[in-house]
């Protein structure tokens, strides 16, 4: 690791101030910072602490309006054990929470450093490697190279995936997001996190410099809401998912009134699919209507040379997150 | 993990300014006059060394740190404790487990500034006066080590399912190591030195949890 000047603000307005210095990036943990670090792939001059903040960033608290305020500190560990998200309708951000690395990390990963994290592949997170998005190099190494980890829905020029298993819950529970800049705050919703049109050129998600994300927040979930996260990896731990995806339904009568659905590790964002999840209106649950919403989920995949197997993978993980929500 | 880090990190930081060289710290003095009162303001650690304070196994160590030194580095290489190992330096190992303030983490990924003024225990802390914790008896009894590299990981990681549940049951261990990685292939005889301990098997004067275990 390259050294560097570490600053430890003690207030929001002490770090937005240290923030907006050229070369200086923001930490929680530090978990992907560090990792990024390391490997020399990042080089920041300023590193700027916000694990001091606990009382502007930290816990899990009920709002006056009934919604759950996720501090951006808030850790892993504390959302999959939080007693606020023991109803059905939460389960998604307490699955993904619990399912996500290891015990050691989840004890420190932040909810906003790992929306935060950045993609995975193993071209553009080495120092050597020259690729497309944020390194100025000719082309994605991924398309051509060994991308059996990679997008198969969603791409343009860069094949990277979006690796957050919270990212995803919070957007099946449409949830929204406070961020502080310059003084000001600005609540928006999760969905407007993540660029459109995922491009190697672009940031891989659209704060701008300096902006310190505050908190997520999570509206109250009627009685009759049910979420789930369900994801597929090659080991049973440390492992970031293969596939994955997050559902929530609201059923009357046996009937399915409200759905959506957001798959994630398969594109270079986490990606909502309206078109699927409609199918789901009006309807009684059953495996044969599952199976329609999982090819609809991914009728537009383009996969890679080595990564066909998302297409099917994913589809049974749609499968079973649906069936969790609906059971 | 909600308590008052503020007046625990300005103990130590007075601690650190004791021993800090002048030059190190930007607006030092500053920095200590409001320690005293309560609110702590913005420091910095430029590059280069820095004499700063860590609570290891229930003692203030006061050590020279980089910005840049990670936990795991300050354990091994300036305190001479090496019994968490470096195995990926990356968190995908598990072998550099310690316990910070009263959960598991990666020492290796987690700055050592970022430790003041939290307790810290590594498996060194259990063994005290020459007396092991029963949890390393039944490591030994159970010999559930073959190379013993993951071990002081696995120690650490089963320490802290105990001080989280006093019976767990088979399923519970096994999440509990699901951060430690055994390359020889340990893990059962591992649970069995979980259980052996919760079912109060192995010397229990050292029974109570050890520093840190607070949480
Ligand atoms: C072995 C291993 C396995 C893993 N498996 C998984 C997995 O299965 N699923 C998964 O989701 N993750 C996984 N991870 C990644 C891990 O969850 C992330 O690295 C972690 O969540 C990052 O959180 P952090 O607090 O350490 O963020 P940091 O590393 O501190 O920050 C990450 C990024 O977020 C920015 N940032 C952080 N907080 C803020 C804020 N409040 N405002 C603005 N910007 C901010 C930082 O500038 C940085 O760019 C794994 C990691 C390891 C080591
Ligand atoms: S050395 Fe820290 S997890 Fe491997
Ligand atoms: S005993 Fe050899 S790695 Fe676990």
């Amino acid at each position: 690791m390259k050294e560097f000047t570490y600053v430890l603000p003690r207030s929001l307005p002490e770090a937005e101030a240290a923030a907006k210095k050229p070369g200086a990036t923001l930490k929680a943990a530090g978990i992907d910072l560090v990792d990024r670090m390391k490997e020399r792939q990042f080089q920041p001059t300023e590193v700027v602490n916000l694990l001091l903040l606990q009382p502007d960033l930290g816990g899990i608290t009920a709002d006056a309006d009934g919604s759950m305020r996720i501090g951006a500190l808030a850790t892993l560990a504390q959302i999959a054990a939080s007693k606020d998200f023991a109803a059905e309708g939460y389960a998604a951000l307490r699955e993904a929470a619990g399912e996500a690395a290891t015990p050691q990390v989840r004890n420190r990963a932040t909810a906003a450093g790992n929306v935060l994290q950045q993609a995975r592949c193993w071209y553009l997170r080495s120092s050597e490697l020259h690729c497309l998005h944020g390194k100025d190099g000719p082309s994605c190494l991924a398309q051509v190279g060994d991308n059996r980890y990679h997008s198969v829905l969603g791409y343009h020029d860069c094949v990277r995936v979006h690796p957050s298993n919270l990212a995803p819950a919070l957007l099946a529970l449409d949830c929204e997001y406070t961020t502080q800049l310059a003084g000001k705050q600005q609540r928006r919703r999760v969905a407007d996190l993540f660029p459109l049109e995922p491009k190697a050129q672009l940031e891989e998600h659209t704060l701008l410099p300096g902006e310190i994300v505050i908190a997520f927040h999570v509206k109250a979930q009627p009685k009759s809401a049910r979420s789930a996260y369900r994801e597929s990896r090659e080991k049973l731990s440390f492992d970031w998912a293969t596939t994955a995806a997050a559902a929530r339904v609201v059923m009357d009568g046996g009937v399915i009134q409200e759905a959506s659905l957001v798959l994630a590790a398969v594109a270079p964002v986490p990606l909502p699919r309206p078109d699927a999840a409609k199918l789901l209106i009006g309807q009684k649950p059953s495996d044969e209507l599952f199976h329609r919403v999982a090819l609809r989920a991914f009728a537009d995949a383009r996969p890679l040379s080595h990564n066909a197997y998302k297409v099917q993978v994913g589809q049974a993980i749609v499968r079973e997150v649906l069936h969790a929500t609906t059971r | 993990m909600t308590e008052d880090r503020s007046t625990g990190s300005a103990f130590s930081r007075r601690a650190f300014l004791k021993g800090a060289s002048a030059a190190a710290v930007t607006g030092a003095a500053a920095t200590a006059a409001t320690h005293a009162r309560g609110p702590v303001e913005l420091e910095t650690f430029a590059p280069g060394t820095h004499a700063i304070a860590l609570q290891v196994n229930g003692k203030e160590q006061k050590l020279a740190v980089e910005s840049r030194t990670t936990l795991l580095d300050a354990l091994r290489d300036r305190l001479d404790l090496t019994g968490a190992k470096k195995g990926c330096d990356r968190g995908a190992c598990g072998g550099c487990t310690v316990i910070v303030d009263g959960v598991t983490v990666n020492s290796c990924l987690m700055l050592a500034i970022d430790a003041i003024g939290k307790p810290i225990t590594t498996v060194e802390g259990l063994a005290q006066g020459g007396v092991d914790h029963p949890l390393v008896q039944n490591f030994a009894h159970c010999d559930a080590m073959q190379c013993g590299f993951c071990t002081p990981g696995m120690v650490m990681s089963s320490l802290q399912c105990l001080n989280q549940n006093q019976q767990p049951d088979r399923q519970t261990i096994q999440r509990a190591i699901a951060g430690n990685i055994c390359r020889c292939g340990t893990y059962g005889r591992v649970c069995e030195a979980v259980e052996r301990t919760a079912a109060g098997r192995g010397d229990q004067a050292l029974r109570a949890p050890a520093h840190g275990g607070s949480k």
